[in-house]
């Protein structure tokens, strides 16, 4: 399972290593749509009782994964 | 004696024109949100000091496919009085600051612990994409800021850290399954223009400097 996933990671940079000019819009709607998703996830939260105070906390816990990935 | 110019040269020259900016328009439709805010943030901490954009987003400015909400950027040890100065010019442009609005917390609390701050759009109420400020803590650092380098493959106007550093950076200290795959992709990309030794000689300093520091803390 894992073995396939590093297939399709060097498959996709092989791609984008041979088609310079056009793997940029095949994957820009991918990557917008994880920051539209996530904003309008969060705008939601925030309307929501204790939102906003999940919301400092996932941001916390968020910088606190990523000092400790770096100490790993 | 003059000859009139013949009709295939304007021709020629417009159609020249017109497949320039054919191409430049296809390259501004295609910057991602995450492309835009880089780029208006880099341009403006451009004006005030050196820094780098490092770790995951050079990887996806290089095709990575996979997401995330924030950005890597570490800033050359500047004086309180400059940070103060950039932290305005951000905010006068539409930035904000998710921990504090008072640039000198920001500085004493946060960046000399070396701690993190984080700039989002004001416009988008707190939400993603995110730009994690830090300043350079040490040697390391240092030279990566030195070796900036722009990076035309990715035809953003930011400068990033090297391929190398962010190869050896990603296999020696971050190593998650994320980290792992972004370094093989960027090893595919660059596969004929990677210096093995560079990366070899960056691990041993990151074996030295950073490992080493952080048993001790």
């Amino acid at each position: 399972m894992r073995e396939s996933h590093n297939e399709q990671v060097e498959r996709w940079a092989e791609y984008v290593k041979n088609n310079p000019d056009k793997w940029k819009s095949r994957l820009k709607p991918f990557l917008d749509s994880q920051i539209i998703i996530a904003r309008r996830f969060y705008k939601k939260l925030a309307e929501t009782e204790q939102g906003k105070e999940k919301i400092n906390e996932l941001r916390k816990s968020a910088t606190a994964n990523y000092s400790a990935e770096k100490r790993a | 004696m003059s000859f009139p110019t013949p009709r295939i040269y304007y021709f020629r020259k417009y159609y020249k024109l017109a497949s320039s900016l054919k191409i430049m328009k296809r390259e501004i439709e295609d910057k991602t949100i995450l492309d835009k805010f880089a780029e208006q943030f880099c341009s403006i901490v451009e004006r005030h000091c050196k820094y780098i954009v490092c770790s995951g987003f050079v990887a996806i400015a290089h095709g990575r496919s996979r997401g995330t909400e924030d950005i890597d950027m570490i800033l050359e040890r500047v004086k309180e009085e400059n940070f103060i100065e950039l932290h305005e010019d951000l905010v006068k442009n539409g930035f904000v600051c998710v921990q504090s609005d008072d640039p000198k917390i920001l500085f004493k609390e946060y960046l000399t612990k070396k701690g993190s701050i984080r700039y989002v759009w004001k416009d988008e109420g707190f939400f993603p994409p995110e730009m994690e400020v830090k300043l350079a803590k040490d040697e390391l650092d240092n030279e990566q800021i030195k070796n900036r380098i722009k990076l035309p493959l990715t035809k953003l106007n930011i400068y990033f850290s090297s391929i190398e550093n962010n190869i050896a950076f990603k296999e020696e200290l971050l190593r998650s399954d994320k980290d792992m795959e972004d370094a093989r992709h960027l090893r595919i990309i660059y596969k004929e223009k990677i210096d093995e030794n560079e990366i070899n000689r960056i691990k041993e300093k990151i074996k030295k400097i950073r490992i080493k520091n952080e048993r001790i803390a």
